[in-house]
C-alpha cells in the first residue's frame, strides 16, 4: 500500500497541470460562445478537397 | 403559394424569375440582393451554410457604390482613432454585425474572412452578434474586410465595448477559473473523503488517516484562499460599511470550518470537514455564476447600440465634398445631410428642406417638416431631402448629449429598495454569533476542553448553506424562465423590487402602440378605377419615398408597377406619370379641392380617386395588463411627450389611469419623481431616448426591443418581441419568485434554528452535520426549480 505515497502525489500534479490548462482555456476565451463549438462539427473545413474526394 | 426566396425565404414578388444552382436543382431567389449573397456563398464553396442552418437570413439590400465610399471612410485614420486603439501592425476590432441569426452564420463569417489575406483571427459570437477581429495593417484594409462581410449579406459596424461591460466580461472570467478550481479539487477531496468514511467503519491505519487529512488539506486549500475568497470580500466590505450582509455568515461557515480543520490537521485531534466546505463553495460560486451570467447575457445582446451619431460627416468646402470625422466638425462647418443619414451635430439649415425623424428625442414617429433656418439635432435621421446643414452646437452642447446628461444625473439619484436578503442576514448572523458567543462561554465553565470544538459544531451544524442557496437559487431559476420567455433582466434587484410595485406609467408612442403607422381605412371616391389599379399606384408612388408613411403601403399590394418622371415633394406628397395619366398622393386639397376627413389621398389626372386613413396601430394585449394592473391594485399611468389627443383617446379607451400629454424627457422625470417622493414604487415602460432619463429615476424601468438603443442600455428590463404580455408574465413571476424565497428562507431558518440547540448541547456528530446540511440544501434547491416550469 505504500506505493500511495507516491501516486497520490502525481495524481495532485496532475490535478495542478489540469487547473492551469483550464485556465489557459478560460485566458484565450474558449468559453465564452458555448453555442457555436456545438454546431462546428458540422461544418466541413475544406469543402473543395471533400467534393474531389468523394468524386473517385 | 409560390416558393419562398432561397436565401431569405421570404415571398418571391410575382414576375420576378431569377434563380441559381443548388444541389441539382434551380432555386428561386426574390431579389438581385439575396442572389448576389446566394452566389457569392455557392461559388465560395460554403454551401453546408444553406444546408445547416437553423434560421433565415434576412432579405439583403444590394450594395450601392454610395455605400462603398463609406467602407473607405473606415480606413481614415482620425475616424479609426473612435473605435480603435493604436495597437501596431496587428489591428484589433469588435464588429457588431446584423443579420446573425444562427451558428451556420457565424461559421459563414469567419470562412469569408479568413479567405482575405492576413487576417490573423476571427471569432464571431452568435449570442451578441459580434465578431472579434484582428488582421495586419500593411496587407488588408478595414473597409475591404467590411465590404467582404456585405457580400455575403451581412452589415458591419465598427463597435466599442463600454467600460461597464468590459469589466463584467472580466468578473464573469474570474467567476469561471474559481468554479473550475472549486470544482476539480472538490472532486478530489471528496474522493479522499470517501476513503475517510469507509474508513471509519472498517478501521484504518493511523498513518494513511493522517496522511489522507494533510492531502485534503493541501487540496482544499486553494479551493478556500482563493475559490471562496470572493465571499470573504464581501463581507469584510459590508462589515466596513457597518453592515452585516449574507456573505458574512458564509464566510464565518466556510473559513471557520476550515481553520478548526487546519488545526485539527496540524496538530491530529478532532474531525476535519475539507469535503464539506469544499462542497459548499463549490455550489455558492455556481449559483451565484449562473445568474450573473443570466444578467451578462441580458446587457450584452442590448449593449450592441452602434453609436447614436455617425462617425462621419460630409464637410462642404466651396464646391467640394470631403468625408471627416464627425468629431472634427467645428462650429460653423457646412454640412451636406443625404437622405436616410443621421445629422451628425446640432445645426441650422442652411438650403434645402427635408423631413426629420425626431423619434429618438421626443419618442413621436411622425417625421417633422424642416426648411431654411430651421434647427435641425444631432442623432435624428433625415429622410426624404438633401439639405445643407451650418453646425451651430457640437460635441456635449448637443441636445442629445444633454439628454444623455440629464440620464446620468439621474443614475446617482436612484431611489433603491432595501433589500431583503440584507434584512434576512442582518437578523440570521446578530442571532448566530449572540448563540456561538453563549454556548462558547456557557461550556468554557462547564468542560473547558470540549469548548472549542462544540462551538466550532455549532459554527458547521448552523452553517447556512440552505440559508445563502435559498435566494440565489430562486432568483436564478426566475431569470432562466424569463429569459426563455423573452424577457430580459438586466439588474439583480428587479425580481425583488417589482412585486412591491404601486405605480406602472407607460410612454406612448413605440410602447403601447407600435410606434409606426399603418393604414387603418380607406375608401374609393371615384368609380372609374377599380380597387386594384389605386392600390397598385398608390404602393408604386410610395416605394419613391423614404418618409415612414411609405412603409405603411407596402402591404398593400403585391407588385408595384414602374413610374416615370417621379418627383417627391417634401412635406407634400409624391408625384409622377403612369401611363398617360398623372398620378400623386399626399395631403389633402393638393392641387385640387378633397372632401371627406383622410390624412392621404391619390390622385389621378388632378381628380381624388381614394382616400386613406392612417394611425398608430395599438399593441396588443393592452386591455389584458391593465386589467392586471388593476387587479393587483396598481396605479396606470400614461406619459407621452405627443402634444396631440391621441394619448388622452387611448387611456379613456383601454381605462388607464391618469394621462399627461406634451411631455418633455424632464417633465416625464419630475412625474415620476413626485410619484416616489409620496413614497410609491414606480414602474416606467417605455423605447425612446426620451425615455431614458425617466428610466433612472423610476425604480424599476422596462425597455421595448424596438427602442433606442440607448434606452436599452439603461433599462433594468427589455422586453424581446416588444410583447406585452410579457410584463403580465415578468409581474406574475416576481410574486412568484417571492413566494419561493419566502418558502426557502422559512425551510432553511426552520433547520439551522433546530439543529442549533442539539449541536449548542454537543450531540451533532459531524455526519449528521454533513446530512442535514445537504438535504436541507436539496429540498431548497428542488423547490426554486419550481420556478422553472412556472
Amino acid at each position: 500500500m505504500s506505493i500511495i505515497y507516491i501516486l497520490i502525489p502525481i495524481a495532485v500534479l496532475l490535478v495542478i497541470i489540469a487547473i492551469w490548462v483550464f485556465f489557459w482555456a478560460v485566458k484565450s476565451e474558449q468559453f465564452n460562445n458555448l453555442d457555436k463549438q456545438a454546431h462546428s462539427i458540422l461544418f466541413e473545413d475544406d469543402k473543395e478537397q471533400h467534393d474531389k474526394s468523394n468524386d473517385h | 403559394m409560390t416558393k419562398p426566396c432561397f436565401h431569405c425565404l421570404e415571398p418571391i414578388p410575382e414576375g420576378f424569375n431569377v434563380t441559381i444552382d443548388f444541389d441539382n436543382a434551380k432555386q428561386s431567389l426574390c431579389c438581385l440582393g439575396c442572389h448576389a449573397v446566394a452566389e457569392a456563398i455557392i461559388d465560395q464553396g460554403m454551401s453546408d451554410y444553406y444546408k445547416f442552418r437553423t434560421e433565415s437570413a434576412g432579405k439583403v439590400q444590394e450594395l450601392v457604390p454610395e455605400q462603398l465610399v463609406m467602407f473607405k471612410s473606415y480606413d481614415d485614420a482620425d475616424i479609426q482613432s473612435e473605435f480603435m486603439d493604436d495597437q501596431g501592425d496587428i489591428a484589433e476590432l469588435l464588429l457588431s454585425i446584423e443579420g446573425i441569426s444562427c451558428a451556420a452564420c457565424a461559421w459563414l463569417i469567419e470562412k469569408q474572412l479568413l479567405k482575405l489575406k492576413g487576417i490573423v483571427r476571427v471569432d464571431v459570437n452568435t449570442s451578441t452578434y459580434r465578431a472579434m477581429i484582428k488582421w495586419q495593417k500593411d496587407v488588408v484594409k478595414l473597409s475591404e474586410i467590411i465590404e467582404s462581410l456585405a457580400r455575403i449579406g451581412y452589415r458591419a459596424y465598427p463597435f466599442q465595448i463600454d467600460e461597464e461591460e468590459n469589466q463584467k466580461k472580466q468578473t464573469a472570467k474570474s467567476y469561471v477559473r474559481r468554479l473550475g478550481v472549486a470544482g476539480l479539487m472538490t472532486m478530489q477531496v471528496m474522493m479522499f473523503a470517501f476513503a475517510m468514511y469507509f474508513g471509519m467503519f472498517s478501521g484504518m491505519d493511523e498513518d494513511f488517516e493522517q496522511y489522507f487529512r494533510w492531502i485534503s488539506f493541501v487540496l482544499a486549500t486553494p479551493v478556500i484562499l482563493y475559490s471562496a475568497l470572493p465571499f470573504l470580500v464581501s463581507a469584510i466590505r459590508g462589515l466596513k460599511a457597518k453592515q452585516l450582509n449574507m456573505d458574512l455568515p458564509v464566510s464565518l461557515a466556510i473559513f471557520g470550518a476550515y481553520g478548526a480543520s487546519s488545526w485539527a490537521t496540524i496538530f491530529n485531534t478532532g474531525e476535519v470537514y475539507f469535503e464539506s466546505i469544499c462542497m459548499f463553495t463549490f455550489l455558492l460560486l455556481l449559483g451565484k455564476y449562473l445568474e450573473f451570467r443570466a444578467r451578462l447575457k441580458a446587457s450584452e445582446s442590448t449593449a450592441n447600440l452602434q453609436k447614436l451619431l455617425p462617425l462621419t460627416a460630409r464637410l462642404i468646402d466651396g464646391a467640394n465634398e470631403t468625408i471627416i470625422a464627425a468629431k472634427k466638425l467645428v462650429l460653423g462647418d457646412v454640412i451636406r445631410v443625404k437622405p436616410g443619414e443621421t445629422i451628425p451635430a446640432d445645426g441650422l439649415i442652411e438650403s434645402g428642406s427635408t423631413s426629420v425623424d425626431e423619434a429618438m428625442m421626443t419618442g413621436e414617429h411622425e417625421a417633422v417638416f424642416k426648411q431654411v433656418n430651421d434647427n435641425v439635432f444631432a442623432g435624428t435621421i433625415n429622410h426624404d431631402g438633401v439639405i445643407s446643414v451650418k453646425i451651430n452646437k457640437t460635441g456635449r452642447n448637443t441636445l442629445l448629449n444633454q439628454i444623455i446628461h440629464l440620464q446620468n444625473e439621474a443614475l446617482s439619484k436612484r431611489p433603491r429598495i432595501a433589500e431583503i436578503t440584507d434584512k434576512v442576514a442582518q437578523w440570521f448572523v446578530a442571532t448566530l454569533l449572540i448563540f456561538a458567543s453563549i454556548t462558547a462561554i456557557g461550556w468554557y465553565q462547564i468542560d473547558p476542553e470540549h469548548a472549542f470544538w462544540i462551538t466550532i459544531a455549532v459554527l458547521v451544524a448552523t452553517c447556512p448553506c440552505a440559508l445563502s442557496l435559498a435566494i440565489p437559487t430562486a432568483l436564478t431559476c426566475a431569470v432562466a424562465n424569463l429569459t426563455q420567455k423573452g424577457v430580459l433582466i438586466k439588474q439583480a434587484h428587479v425580481l425583488e423590487t417589482l412585486p412591491k410595485v404601486t405605480d406602472i406609467a407607460f410612454d406612448k408612442t413605440g410602447t403601447l402602440t407600435e410606434g409606426q403607422v399603418t393604414i387603418i381605412d380607406w375608401q374609393r371616391l371615384n368609380s372609374d378605377f377599380d380597387d386594384k389599379t389605386i392600390l397598385l399606384i398608390a404602393k408604386s408612388l410610395e416605394t419613391y419615398s423614404e418618409h415612414p408613411i411609405a412603409k405603411a403601403f407596402t402591404s398593400l399590394s403585391s407588385t408595384t408597377t414602374p413610374l416615370d418622371d417621379v418627383q417627391v415633394i417634401t412635406g407634400i406628397g409624391i408625384k409622377a406619370i403612369y401611363g398617360d395619366k398623372r398620378v400623386a398622393i399626399g395631403k389633402p386639397n393638393w392641387n385640387t379641392n378633397t372632401c371627406g376627413q383622410f390624412s392621404i389621398y391619390l390622385y389621378i389626372n388632378d381628380t381624388a380617386v381614394a382616400g386613406f386613413n392612417l394611425d398608430d396601430k395599438h399593441r396588443a394585449h393592452i386591455d389584458e395588463l391593465v386589467l392586471a394592473a388593476n387587479n393587483s391594485s396598481i396605479d396606470t399611468h400614461l406619459l407621452t411627450g405627443d402634444p396631440s389627443q391621441s394619448g388622452i383617446k387611448l387611456a379613456s379607451n383601454y381605462l388607464i389611469g391618469k394621462v399627461k400629454i406634451g411631455c418633455s424627457p424632464a417633465d416625464k422625470q419630475s412625474y415620476v419623481e413626485r410619484l416616489s417622493n409620496d413614497n410609491r414604487i414606480v414602474a416606467m415602460v417605455g423605447d425612446g431616448v426620451n425615455d431614458s432619463p425617466v428610466f433612472n429615476s423610476a425604480h424599476v424601468s422596462l425597455a421595448m426591443e424596438t427602442g433606442a438603443d440607448i434606452s436599452k442600455n439603461t433599462a433594468d428590463v427589455v422586453l424581446l418581441n416588444s410583447d406585452l404580455k410579457g410584463i403580465i408574465h415578468l409581474f406574475t413571476i416576481a410574486t412568484l419568485t417571492k413566494n419561493i424565497i419566502r418558502q426557502n428562507l422559512t425551510l432553511s431558518l426552520l433547520y439551522n434554528g433546530s439543529i442549533l440547540p442539539l449541536a449548542a448541547m454537543g450531540l451533532v456528530a459531524p455526519w449528521m452535520a454533513v446530512i442535514g446540511m445537504s438535504a436541507s440544501s436539496l429540498i431548497v434547491i428542488a423547490n426554486s426549480l419550481r420556478l422553472l416550469r412556472a
